[in-house]
């Protein structure tokens, strides 16, 4: 029996795939690594527990994070989705520059085998922009922090690390915080 | 004119009369059975084996259930809600406390209340109490219960007051219920027909498991009716249809309605709702003899073939089709086969086999966190959905479910979906 399909269209970083005909079955974490040679996102439970395979999917109401491993394609259908590819910024030679999150994983030594790593990335990476357009007291960062990361799994670092550097990020952004030092200094620049 | 106002007063007195005798009928308890055991001159071995009993009877009638502590540290502390549509009703505290539980009850005050509904002093406890299901209770039952109860450890834990709606917080009220709905306190009788096994399935299943209070459809004044274990919402859940015939159709047989009371899992389901606790307070703590006997009383000699995937009915939703391949098939898999020990088979799960679809929505929208069940059985969390899928998704899903697994051709609506999460929501809040 053949296995039926659907015609799959979509925009991973920034780039139109499709509309091509896929398996209609086919989970997302499959079609990045298999069809499109985009292995930097990490298969690792294939259940939706350990969080190592998390993208991001743009939508009207903002950014989201789902597990590529358990999300089947038919609902990325038309979407618009970054990979752990899409993430970094470019120099005026191309040369890939990291964002902000990823620099601070590299300052604080975030990690060590780095397989969780794509995933603590794009979670970050959407925690960041969900307080771009909704900044939260300083008070509340830590909390917000802990929620954002709390379902990606990390067997080698203990966390801290990974916290630490998102709390930076976060404090230093202008933004992001309601009354953070970085409003502040801000704040005085423009005065 | 006068004449009619004659009668009026006749009436008027008629009935402050009948209420006065259902009153008095209702208020307080009846006879009860003397003492099984003398407590007091029990001897060290005997008190010990009379205190393990307590606590399977205490497990079969899982008393946890609504008497645990829900902000953990004992079983027995109270503070559980439990939402009706008459307010919300806390569990109480049982642990030995002199000050806030039942430290100061004898062994006769304990039956009372557990078989007619009253507590010392002749206080009503509210219905929710499940004495209509207790009041079979063995006075031996009874007896091992209080000594296993003064056995455990007291928790200084002061009660949670209830929030009931006028008049219900009144508790003569409960006179006049009682006077209609109580059954009088009545050991229980096998019957001269029935086996032990059945006899011991019948008392599980109607006594002290107390099955029908939510299985059990209950009529407006919130009592039992009497089609016994025919499903009923409750709490914004559908405790399913328990009868024979009901659970044959779901495809139930006995080994798996066997494995699902003491592990939580069978091809059928998972423990799931309020039923999660009964599995961890309860049913997994049961003797396997008792878990047959439940069985057999439940399937009544009866057994389906296997769980056996029901036949697509009508077309399946083809906007609920790409919905389950893009949010569900990941873990349940495309043809709905699941995976050992981490999610669910959906096709031979029951949950889309009920007429009413308020589980499988609540199920979708709100996931399930990863469970321990027993036995070594676990299930990963499954995420909730709420927040990808908005009603018109949701009815497409769920009427693909229902379709593709259920048996059921007829599409849910959206407005169907709205209904149900309005009425979820009111539990929630109430809580
Ligand atoms: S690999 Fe996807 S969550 Fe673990
Ligand atoms: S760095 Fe090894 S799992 Fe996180």
């Amino acid at each position: 029996m053949a296995i039926p399909k659907i015609s799959f269209s979509a925009t991973i970083n920034g780039q139109k795939i499709g509309p091509v005909d896929l398996p209609e079955d086919l989970m997302a974490v499959e079609l990045l690594q298999e069809y499109l040679n985009l292995t930097g996102t990490r298969l690792t439970c294939g259940q939706g527990v350990c969080r190592a395979c998390t993208i991001i999917v743009d939508g009207e109401e903002g950014s989201r994070t789902v597990p590529a491993c358990i999300t089947g394609i038919a609902w990325l259908n038309g979407r618009s989705i970054r990979t752990i590819e899409g993430i970094a910024g470019k120099d005026t030679d191309g040369r890939p520059v990291p964002s902000p999150v990823q620099q601070a994983f590299l300052k604080h030594f975030s990690f060590q085998c780095s397989y969780c790593t794509p995933g603590f990335v794009n979670a970050a990476t959407v925690l960041v922009e969900s307080l771009a357009k909704a900044p939260i007291p300083v008070a509340e960062v830590e909390g917000r922090i802990l929620t954002a990361l709390d379902a990606n799994l990390c067997r080698c670092t203990g966390y801290v690390r990974y916290y630490q550097a998102v709390r930076e990020v976060i404090l230093s952004t202008p933004g992001l915080t309601v009354d953070g030092p970085a409003q502040t200094a801000n704040a005085t620049v423009k005065a | 004119m006068i004449r009619v106002l004659r009668v009026l007063c006749l009436l008027v007195v008629l009935g402050a009369v009948a209420a006065g005798l259902l009153m008095w009928k209702g208020w307080g308890a009846g006879p009860i059975p003397p003492a099984s055991v003398d407590l007091a001159s029990l001897d060290g071995p005997a008190r010990a084996d009379l205190i393990a009993r307590g606590e399977q009877v205490a497990r079969a009638g899982d008393c946890a259930a609504c008497h645990t502590d829900p902000d953990g540290g004992s079983d027995l502390a109270g503070g559980m809600p439990m939402v009706t549509p008459m307010g919300t009703i806390y569990g109480t505290n049982i642990s030995p406390s002199e000050t806030h539980g039942i430290g100061g009850w004898s062994a006769d005050d304990l039956y009372t209340a557990i078989a007619w509904g009253v507590a010392p002093g002749g206080r009503n406890l509210y219905p929710a109490m499940p004495y209509v299901s207790y009041h079979a209770i063995t006075r031996a039952d009874s007896d091992a219960l209080y000594a296993w109860l003064m056995a455990q450890p007291p928790v200084e834990k002061p009660n949670t007051p209830n929030r009931l709606i006028p008049p219900f917080n009144l508790r003569f009220g409960v006179s006049l219920w009682n006077a209609v709905f109580r059954p009088d306190a009545a050991p229980f009788q096998p019957a001269t027909d029935e086996t032990p096994e059945a006899a011991r399935g019948r008392y599980l299943v109607d006594v002290l498991g107390h099955c029908g209070e939510c299985h059990t459809p209950r009529n407006l004044a919130y009592a039992m009716t009497g089609q016994p274990l025919a499903g009923n919402v409750i709490e914004g859940a559908l405790a399913p249809n328990l009868t024979p015939d009901a659970l044959v159709q779901r495809g139930w047989t006995a080994g798996d309605l066997e494995r699902f009371l003491a592990s939580g899992l069978a091809p059928q389901g998972v423990m799931t709702f309020r039923m999660f606790p009964v599995l961890s307070h309860s049913t997994s703590h049961m003797p396997p003899e008792d878990i047959k006997a439940i069985t057999s009383h439940l399937l009544a000699g009866r057994s389906a073939p296997g769980p056996v995937p029901r036949p697509v009915a009508g077309t399946p939703d083809a906007a609920g089709h790409q919905l389950y391949l893009g949010l569900c098939a990941g873990c349940h898999g495309p043809n709905g086969t699941g995976q050992p020990h981490s999610s669910v088979p959906l096709n031979t799960n029951t949950t889309a086999m009920f007429d009413d679809p308020i589980n499988l929505v609540r199920i979708i929208r709100e996931g399930v966190e990863a469970r321990d069940l027993a036995q070594g059985e676990r299930m990963q969390a499954m995420p909730g959905f709420a927040d990808r899928l908005d009603d018109t998704q949701m009815a497409q899903l769920v009427s693909y479910l229902r379709q593709r697994w259920g048996g059921h051709a007829d599409p849910v609506a959206a407005d169907r979906i709205a209904e149900i999460i309005r009425r979820v929501d009111g539990v929630e809040a109430a809580h």
